[in-house]
């Protein structure tokens, strides 16, 4: 390209390390429109879009927020984002556009859970269609292509051309610094984002507006709740260590501290750590260091928690639970003890399947997972949901309160919510980035247990 | 490399800092015990290795220093292996299936794993135990370890947070002296290898600036190429003679960083000591130039072949010869020897060359096809081209130089 056309100039920059004129793949639209509306002839050797008839292979009878989400979005030009609960059908929202904008489609999921799910639900809606992944291991290269956004973002450049549609599932991921080029690279004319909430915690959901466009349908729970949702409850407990914990406690550190005394080993310095590292090799020293631990985990109320969800499986029996955690760590813990099969982003892709089916079937009561599963992943029926301590982020809560807001015949959901009592937990962590500061505190002074930085 | 969250570094007055360690007692002592956890735990758990890392780290203000360093060891050093006679999965799908049927309890676990344990034909219920996870990254055994040298890691480690700087880098700029192709070549091939795009300015005398950043930068800044700034910068670590100044994203994340800060800056030069563990390039890059350089060593003449060379700046571009000629009396010419061409590589290089509107630089083309044939005109260059067949002799190349040849100032 030589020179650039007057109406589309400003839209064009020169780029002198490549000797020519650049636009962002997202000017794509507006650049051939203005083009063809002052009849500028030009020669498009961007676009890669390829026609796409799409049928679907079974009978689909939408509901009524879902015809409304669709038409909304065509009104608006196909450019804009549709917020829906989880669990009141986004994905025959996301099909219904694709077979009604008959172009290549890109669809970016943040989960590989979501991949598959995507995946498997587009290949039974439409059998014929030639569908794709890109992520987890895969890399193709089909008119139907369903990526994560982590891949998308890494191949831009290569997606950029070949897609006329691109449907941003769980929408509010688009912004960030790492995956907004793909709706920047992107020439796609048409875009559709889904999201149960487009906020994010930096207040970038504004950005949604250039990268995909305004929001143009917007349903809250409370409006679908009882038609398309199941009625929920929620119930907050509060985890305290008990009378026999707290003794526990002060057991342990003081079988701890009578050998740190005994070998002269200080805890507050780095050569006092060491030492007593060394010394854990010695049956007495590995006794302190096992006390050690044990100690702190009761600090971080972990045990509390295990032993209310003791409770609560034993208060639902037979009644299909999903059990949130906040890391891995404890994911393991309570598979390992409980012996409660466990999704995490380090299951095989296979066995993650055969475990969701599982669930789903009825032939695994209960499940416990990290935050693999927060998001949009269609875990039907659930009837009972527990969080072992979440962040109360509003995002996270609705995503995870839509986990189980699944209809379910003649079944109220409940939401159990278990966070340890703040203060010492928080102390710690607040101790660890130093801004820990035990003055105007009441009551015994809680040991530190972590030696000082 | 090492992932963002072990970074280490100060901010002064909007410079970053990237911590680095001397290798002073304390420092070799700790990598002797992180060498001596491997080496102790060989055959056993990296989530046992993970519980030393963590006691060796309480305590210090400075355990990323210890993560760092066990990271690098990790994935540098050792092998990690996935161990047990059963697949995991299997024990996982026969304990699951039988913990089924009545309420998950912690008083059911011990029945469930000793009715799983017997119908795997397991010695214990802690074995079953042991294999229901025995896949995960934490349950792999440490197979083989290779010590390295102490002070080598702490370089490492140097690098890798230097590096580590650069992943919020949204530009980078190089000032270079005169240095030897090869060198240049190579720091090219790299920026090509890892999709970022390069602008040379100025010339011998103020210094060459070496301007990186990828398509989109052209827009708005962006760190989508920082990742590989980062992986390019030990490619850079084999050049001498530059310095470096990189624009970085403000970590806002961090609760000590000024929250107005808008921009940080990453500067460093060659001679901070960083030492590079990509491959060393080699000085001369084909038969061609070292047989040339060869013949020329053995003529009694004013001028001397000099391998440190000057960039040739071109629009969209830049040349980088293969020799500087220079004379006693201060006048100098670049050589650059074409050996293997396609006939629009040459042309393309004959039109850059006229574009620099550079008079002193000679090229030397073997003849190898038809010329004409090619499309390619002679007449285009002025008479500074030479055509050579076989073997380029120096003499042929010295009479065109005491033609063309500039005066330097």
């Amino acid at each position: 390209m030589r020179e650039v056309p007057e109406v589309v100039a400003h839209l064009f920059t020169w780029d002198a390390r490549s000797q020519s004129f650049r636009a962002p793949g997202q000017a794509y639209r507006e650049v051939s429109e203005l083009l063809r509306g002052h009849l500028v002839g030009y020669k498009d050797e961007a676009a890669g879009f390829q026609k796409l008839e799409l049928v679907f292979g079974r009978e689909v009878t939408p509901y009524s927020h879902q015809v409304e989400g669709l038409n909304a979005w065509k009104r608006a030009n196909r450019q804009g984002v549709v917020v829906l609960p989880t669990g009141a059908g986004k994905t025959l929202v996301a099909q219904l556009a694709m077979r009604d904008t008959p172009r290549s489609t890109l669809i970016c999921v943040p989960t590989l859970d979501l991949l598959q799910q995507w995946y498997s639900g587009l290949l039974s809606a439409f059998p014929d269609a030639n569908i794709g992944l890109l992520g987890g291991g895969s890399h193709d290269e089909t008119p139907v292509l369903v990526s994560t956004y982590d891949s998308a973002a890494i191949h831009a450049e290569e997606l950029a051309s070949k897609y006329g549609l691109i449907i941003f599932d769980e929408a509010h991921h688009l912004p960030s610094d790492f995956t907004r080029v793909i709706a920047e690279m992107s020439l796609a004319p048409y875009r559709l984002g889904l999201t149960a909430t487009p906020k994010r915690g930096d207040g970038r959901e504004v950005d949604l507006n250039t990268l995909i466009g305004p929001v143009v349908y917007e349903k809250r729970p409370e409006e679908l709740k009882g038609t398309t949702l199941a009625d929920y409850k929620e119930v907050h407990i509060l985890v305290k260590l008990s009378p026999s914990e707290q003794l526990k406690y002060d057991e342990l550190i003081a079988l701890r501290n009578r050998f740190l005394f005994k070998m002269s080993i200080q805890l507050g310095s780095l050569d006092g750590w060491q030492a007593f590292i060394k010394s854990s090799g010695t049956p007495e020293g590995r006794k302190a260091m096992i006390a050690h631990r044990e100690a702190k985990s009761l600090a971080y109320g972990t045990e509390g928690k295990l032993r209310v969800l003791e409770e609560l499986l034993a208060n639902h029996p037979g009644e299909r639970t999903l059990i949130f955690t906040d890391d891995n760590a404890t994911v393991y813990r309570v598979s390992r003890e409980f012996l409660i099969p466990s999704i995490t982003h380090q299951t095989p892709t296979k066995e993650r399947h055969a475990v969701l089916e599982k669930f789903r079937s009825g032939a695994y009561q209960a499940l416990v997972t990290s935050r693999v599963l927060n998001e949009g992943v269609d875990v039907p029926e659930a009837s009972v949901a527990v969080i072992l301590s979440g962040t109360a982020t509003e995002r996270e809560q609705i995503q995870r309160l839509g986990r189980i807001l699944r209809k379910a015949e003649g079944k109220k959901a409940t939401l159990y919510e278990v966070v340890t009592q703040g203060t010492r937990e928080e102390r710690v962590s607040q101790q660890r980035k130093g801004q820990w500061k035990p003055a105007g505190q009441t009551g015994p002074v809680w040991e530190s247990i972590n030696a000082p930085d | 490399m090492l992932p963002t969250e072990l970074l280490m570094f100060k901010v002064k007055a909007g410079l970053v800092e990237p911590r680095r360690l001397k290798p002073t007692p304390s420092h070799l002592t700790l990598v002797s015990s992180l060498v001596n956890v491997f080496e102790s735990h060989l055959n056993e758990k990296r989530f046992q290795l993970e519980e030393d890392f963590r006691a060796l780290e309480v305590g210090r203000s400075d355990y990323r220093v210890v993560r760092g360093l066990a990271h690098l060891l990790a994935n540098d050093n050792a092998e990690f292996e996935t161990g047990g006679l059963l697949e995991p999965n299997l024990v996982r799908e026969k304990v699951f299936e039988l913990a089924q049927g009545a309420p998950h309890s912690r008083t059911r676990t011990k029945r469930v794993l000793e009715e799983a344990s017997k119908r795997l034909q397991l010695d214990s219920p802690e074995e079953a135990l042991d294999l229901l996870y025995a896949d995960l990254n934490d349950q792999q055994r440490l197979v083989s370890f290779d010590p390295p040298d102490p002070v080598a890691l702490l370089q490492r480690f140097d690098l890798a947070q230097a590096q580590g700087m650069l992943y919020r880098a949204y530009s980078l700029t190089i000032t270079a002296h005169r240095n030897e192709p090869a060198r240049y070549k190579q720091l090219l091939k790299y920026t090509k290898l890892f999709g970022l795009m390069v602008t040379v300015e100025g010339d011998a005398d103020i210094g060459f600036t070496l301007t990186m950043d990828g398509p989109t930068s052209l827009f708005s800044g962006t760190t989508r190429y920082g990742l590989a700034l980062a992986k390019f910068l030990p490619a850079l670590l084999h050049v001498t003679k530059w310095d470096l100044s990189a624009a970085l994203k403000p970590r806002k994340d961090l609760s000590w960083v000024d929250p107005n800060d808008d921009e940080w800056s990453f500067q460093l030069t060659s001679e901070d000591g960083y030492v590079s563990h990509y491959k060393e390039p080699k000085d001369h890059d084909s038969a061609l130039e070292s047989g040339f350089a060869e013949r020329f060593g053995k003529l009694d003449t004013p001028w001397t072949l000099e391998r440190e060379v000057d960039l040739v700046p071109v629009p969209g571009g830049v040349i980088i010869p293969d020799f500087r000629l220079v004379h006693e009396d201060g006048r100098n010419v670049l050589v650059e020897i074409v050996g293997y061409w396609r006939p629009d590589y040459l042309k393309k290089k004959f039109d850059l060359l006229r574009k620099s509107g550079r008079t002193d630089v000679i090229v030397a083309v073997s003849e190898r096809l038809n010329l004409e044939k090619a499309g390619v005109k002679t007449t285009d260059f002025g008479g500074r081209v030479i055509f050579f067949k076989g073997v380029l002799n120096p003499k042929t190349v010295l009479e065109l130089a005491e033609s063309v040849g500039k005066t330097s100032d």
